[in-house]
């Protein structure tokens, strides 16, 4: 039974490949679908949480436990596209997407 | 005869000791009293200063405020910080991590403030409610041009310094005030002590003559021996007289140097000194080089000799010794008599001291000594033990 889980998680993780692919595969692939995209998501989470460790918080505990309350979007936006279903991601895959998100839109070194 | 002169050296060392810390003391709280005063002044002059430069650092934080939105909203497209030639600026998230900056003095930055002076420069900080870009923090520096420095250092130096003087000036007068019923006291006792010494001078005089005219074979021995002693204390009055004299006079009259046989003078005063002695039992002891010569006032050189020699004499035991060593460059004085420790030691050269009052004398005798030793630089030494007699060194450069 263990040796089967073991082998399932291994096969599993092969499956999802690098950071880069969770985020990928999982967030941009949905979201291209999405209104607004998810850059402009990010500068919203920037604008209300502002540090890196505030926004990933911010961010995992959203994507968590998608509520109203806990968007950024305003009224109109959420009755028109709804909210995000809960993510079926594991913890550490999650957190794994976050980084990722967080690296491709953060600000740091990109001023000029 | 100028007797304030007299009265002005007469006050003595430990005196004027006073008097100076006195003044230091009073220097030193003004100075504090300066110190406190001009801080105050200084931190009100920086407030004042602050005060005016945040309205125009408020504007400029403003104005990079709407920067910074528009570079967030627009950020996919344009980065290019806000950026403006009359003021430098950073920002910061709410985890205190610098984002983004321009400033000069980026290491001095205190977010918790709204606005102080560091490095030349001043910080102005402002917390934004939405944190474009990030940031929670924004902060704008300009240079402190520290001319209201110059400005405030100017006015302390000059208003301080005035103060300063005036205060000084105040503390000299309240010396004064407090030394006056003190020169007064003194003052009058110089005048008695001259008065008295000068009326004293022409009968003592009187007797020592008449006493050398008296031809001793012609009297019977029992009028001899009444008439040695009448001489004896004819010489000690005539001894103090000369003391007197000079502590009252000594700084009015320059010193006459002359070439002084030394060996000769202390030959003459020892045998000035021996009918005293011998009324002592007391024997004196000699060992005197001769041919000793020094260059002094020969009256001083007088004064000098015979008070170490009086006071051998006069703190000496019945039936005692004194012991007189001359060798060029150093003259010993060695009595069996009281002696003294080392406190009595070192107030020996005080004036009006005595050691024991049942001996007779004005305690100056000494005093005389350390004035003359000073004035020709000579080094004094004196080694004593308690009932086993004292002796005093004097030394010179040959
Ligand atoms: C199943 C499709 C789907 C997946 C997968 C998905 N999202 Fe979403 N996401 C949505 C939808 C739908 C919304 C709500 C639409 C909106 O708010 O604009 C949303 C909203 C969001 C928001 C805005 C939240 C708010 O406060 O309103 C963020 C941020 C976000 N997604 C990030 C992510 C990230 C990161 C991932 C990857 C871990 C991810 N999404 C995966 C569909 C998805």
């Amino acid at each position: 039974m263990g040796r089967l889980s073991v082998t399932i998680l291994l096969i599993l993780s092969a499956l999802q490949g690098s950071n880069v692919n969770v985020y990928e595969r999982n967030c941009v692939a949905c979201h291209r679908h999405v209104s607004p995209s998810l850059e402009k998501l990010f500068f919203d989470y920037l604008l209300k949480y502002s540090s890196e460790r505030r926004v990933k918080r911010a961010l995992a505990d959203y994507l968590k436990h998608p509520t109203k309350k806990r968007s950024v979007a305003s009224e109109e936006v959420i009755q028109k596209y709804g909210l995000m279903p809960k993510t079926w991601l594991r913890d550490t895959d999650l957190h794994k997407a976050i980084d990722t998100y967080w690296e491709t839109y953060k600000v740091f070194g990109k001023i000029k | 005869m100028s007797v304030s002169n007299a009265t002005a050296t007469s006050i003595s060392h430990s005196e004027k000791r006073t008097l100076w810390r006195f003044l230091g003391l009073y220097a030193f709280l003004t100075l504090l009293i300066l110190i406190l005063g001009s801080t105050i002044y200084y931190n009100l002059q920086k407030d004042l200063m602050l005060q005016t430069k945040r309205l125009q650092l408020e504007e400029y934080s403003k104005e990079l405020i709407d920067g910074l939105k528009l570079l967030h909203i627009y950020f996919d497209r344009y980065r290019t910080y806000p950026r403006n030639p009359l003021y430098r600026s950073a920002i910061y998230d709410a985890d205190k991590v610098r984002i983004f900056s321009t400033l000069k003095h980026p290491e001095g930055v205190q977010l918790d403030k709204v606005i102080y002076i560091t490095d030349h420069v001043i910080h102005y900080i402002h917390v934004l409610d939405s944190y474009y870009l990030g940031a929670k923090y924004v902060v704008v520096e300009i240079d402190d041009d520290r001319t209201w420095m110059m400005q405030t250092w100017r006015n302390i130096l000059l208003y301080g310094g005035a103060t300063l003087v005036l205060f000084l000036l105040s503390g000299v007068m309240l010396v004064r005030l407090f030394l006056a019923p003190m020169r007064h006291a003194i003052h009058l006792l110089d005048r008695f002590i001259k008065d008295t010494t000068h009326e004293l001078n022409t009968p003592v005089n009187a007797i020592l003559s008449n006493i050398e005219m008296i031809d001793h074979s012609r009297i019977d021995p029992k009028e001899a021996k009444k008439i040695r002693r009448i001489e004896i204390a004819a010489r000690t009055v005539s001894h103090i007289y000369q003391d007197l004299t000079y502590l009252i006079l000594h700084h009015q009259i320059a010193s006459q140097d002359v070439k002084v046989d030394l060996s000769a003078l202390l030959k003459e005063r020892i045998e000035y000194f021996r009918i005293l002695a011998d009324s002592k039992k007391i024997g004196i002891e000699t060992d005197t080089q001769p041919g000793v010569t020094l260059v002094v006032d020969p009256g001083k050189m007088a004064r000098l000799v015979d008070n170490l020699l009086s006071n051998a004499i006069k703190y000496n035991r019945r039936g005692g010794e004194v012991f007189v060593r001359l060798r060029p460059g150093e003259l010993l004085v060695q009595d069996t008599g009281i002696g003294m420790d080392e406190k009595q030691i070192g107030e020996v050269f005080k004036r009006y001291k005595r050691f024991d009052t049942s001996v007779g004398g004005f305690g100056i005798g000494l005093n005389i000594v350390a004035m003359i030793a000073q004035e020709y630089g000579f080094k004094i030494d004196i080694h004593s033990k308690i009932a086993k007699g004292s002796e005093v060194i004097v030394r010179w450069d040959v």
